[in-house]
């Protein structure tokens, strides 16, 4: 069986059938979604007659952009690399990028054994970000109308151990993935993300600082050394 | 009116139902379009097959974290609230909590307390919502990140591979590391799932199966997570 190590994409056709279409799509998309954000408030307002005054929606944006935009900065710069155009579309717009939609892009990457960063990386990050918008979606609506069924069936202590601990069993099994595709810059990155924690530095700066951390080691590994990824 | 009476109406429902209908269009129309590309260019459909099982299998135990952590929103504000944000919504649980909890202040009310009111919940349904514009906004300007990496790398190959290796060590370094730190079972879940992802993808190289990698990250994450919580107790 032919293995997909083998197949060349044209970066002529890539740009004309791939990018381009998928920059239509997703910018008008995205910004349908930016949009409909404020479709729940518009609706209410309809219902009720109640709509936030300027002084509460201007307060309260206050403190949420006090949480939010750190994030807003470190995000991109950490999952564009990895997921490419289309990821990032759904990324930006449907969320949970490090706990799904990032390590599915990683899972079909490996399962195809294309890198990451190249057009061939681009094309099978795509489809394992999608994918897990085909699980995830339709599976967050299921749970939300069977809310009350979901808390009976289960079990408490199979419930806390996903709410405690999947987290860092995710982050800890996409690390290792990884580790092992990106050995020679691990250590860096170990020490780079392990002295902002214990200096207490925001997260989304110290995530920011691990990054591009590691990307000034690698960059410095390759033009110096000659040391590719 | 009392805000628990529309918190979860019809309206709220519908409104997750369109930002839900577009991300998931958006994302069909991406993967048809990834996928003919890859099969225009030699990829067998096994391939392709492959991948979207590494990534339903992968899939499957953050998804249900989501909506086992959700339950709290659910149960805090209302069940199509919690869709509408978490269907297609950015926050995780966590912060859509503070989201609420900040709207209340701003609102002059107190999240969770009697003197939450309509006035509390539809400052609280904007806050949550406005909340995630910065994403929305980045995701609309896509184009504009690919054209600043080219820039940035002068489009050599090499330094692309680069920061890309780079980018995705350095993001689960630092999100292991932050966990990890935290001790007890969460050092364990981190490790256990670490050491078993190492040892999985290891094992699918040395006896030839690369279709094994599909399982992979989603037994490891399991198996951390269990030995995590046995740990923890």
């Amino acid at each position: 069986m032919a293995t997909v190590r083998e197949w060349h994409v044209d970066p002529v056709a890539f740009e004309r059938d791939y990018l381009k279409p998928i920059h239509r799509v997703g910018t008008i998309t995205s910004t349908l979604i930016f949009l409909a954000l404020f479709l729940p408030s518009i609706w209410l307002y309809f219902i009720t007659g109640v709509f936030p005054d300027w002084q509460t929606i201007l307060t309260g944006f206050g403190l949420a952009m006090t949480y939010a935009i750190p994030f807003y900065i470190s995000e991109p710069i950490a999952y564009y690399p990895i997921v490419g155009n289309a990821g990032w579309y759904l990324c930006g717009t449907i969320g949970n990028g490090s706990n799904l939609r990032v390590p599915c892009a990683a899972v079909a990457q490996e399962v195809a054994g294309v890198k990451e960063g190249t057009m061939e990386g681009e094309l099978v990050a795509a489809v394992g970000v999608t994918v897990s918008v085909f699980v995830s979606v339709p599976a967050i609506f299921f749970g939300a109308l069977f809310i009350n069924q979901i808390q009976q069936f289960f079990p408490a202590w199979l419930l806390d151990a996903f709410n405690r601990f999947l987290l860092p069993a995710v982050f800890g099994s996409v690390w290792g993935q990884f580790i092992l595709r990106g050995w020679k810059y691990a250590p860096f990155a170990f020490v780079l993300a392990l002295v902002p924690i214990l200096y207490k530095v925001h997260s989304a700066w110290a995530l920011v600082i691990c990054v591009l951390g590691t990307m000034v080691v690698g960059w410095a590994m390759l033009r110096f050394l000659k040391i590719e990824a | 009116m009392d805000w628990k009476e529309v918190a979860n109406g019809l309206w709220i429902w519908i409104c997750g139902g369109i930002t839900s209908g577009l991300g998931l269009y958006m994302a069909y129309y991406f993967y048809k379009r990834a996928v003919s590309f890859m099969h225009n260019s030699g990829v067998p459909k096994e391939e392709t097959r492959s991948m979207v099982r590494g990534a339903v299998i992968t899939a499957i135990g953050p998804v249900l974290s989501n909506i086992f952590i959700m339950i709290a929103l659910a149960v805090a504000i209302s069940p199509g609230l919690a869709f509408q944000r978490e269907g297609v919504g950015v926050g995780s649980v966590f912060t859509e909590l503070v989201q609420v909890s900040n709207a209340a202040i701003a609102a002059g009310e107190k999240f969770g307390d009697p003197s939450f009111t309509m006035k509390g919940f539809a400052a609280a349904v904007f806050i949550m919502n406005i909340a995630g514009w910065g994403w929305a906004v980045e995701a609309i300007f896509t184009r504009y990140l690919g054209k600043a990496r080219e820039k940035l790398t002068g489009g050599d190959p090499k330094l692309l591979a680069v920061i890309a290796a780079c980018s995705m060590v350095a993001v689960f370094s630092y999100y292991s590391v932050s966990n990890a730190i935290k001790g007890n079972g969460f050092l364990v879940a981190v490790v256990v799932s670490l050491l078993s992802s190492m040892f999985l993808f290891k094992l699918a190289d040395w006896m030839k199966r690369p279709h094994f990698k599909e399982w992979a990250l989603g037994i490891a994450m399991f198996v951390g997570m269990i030995a995590g919580k046995l740990y923890a107790g």
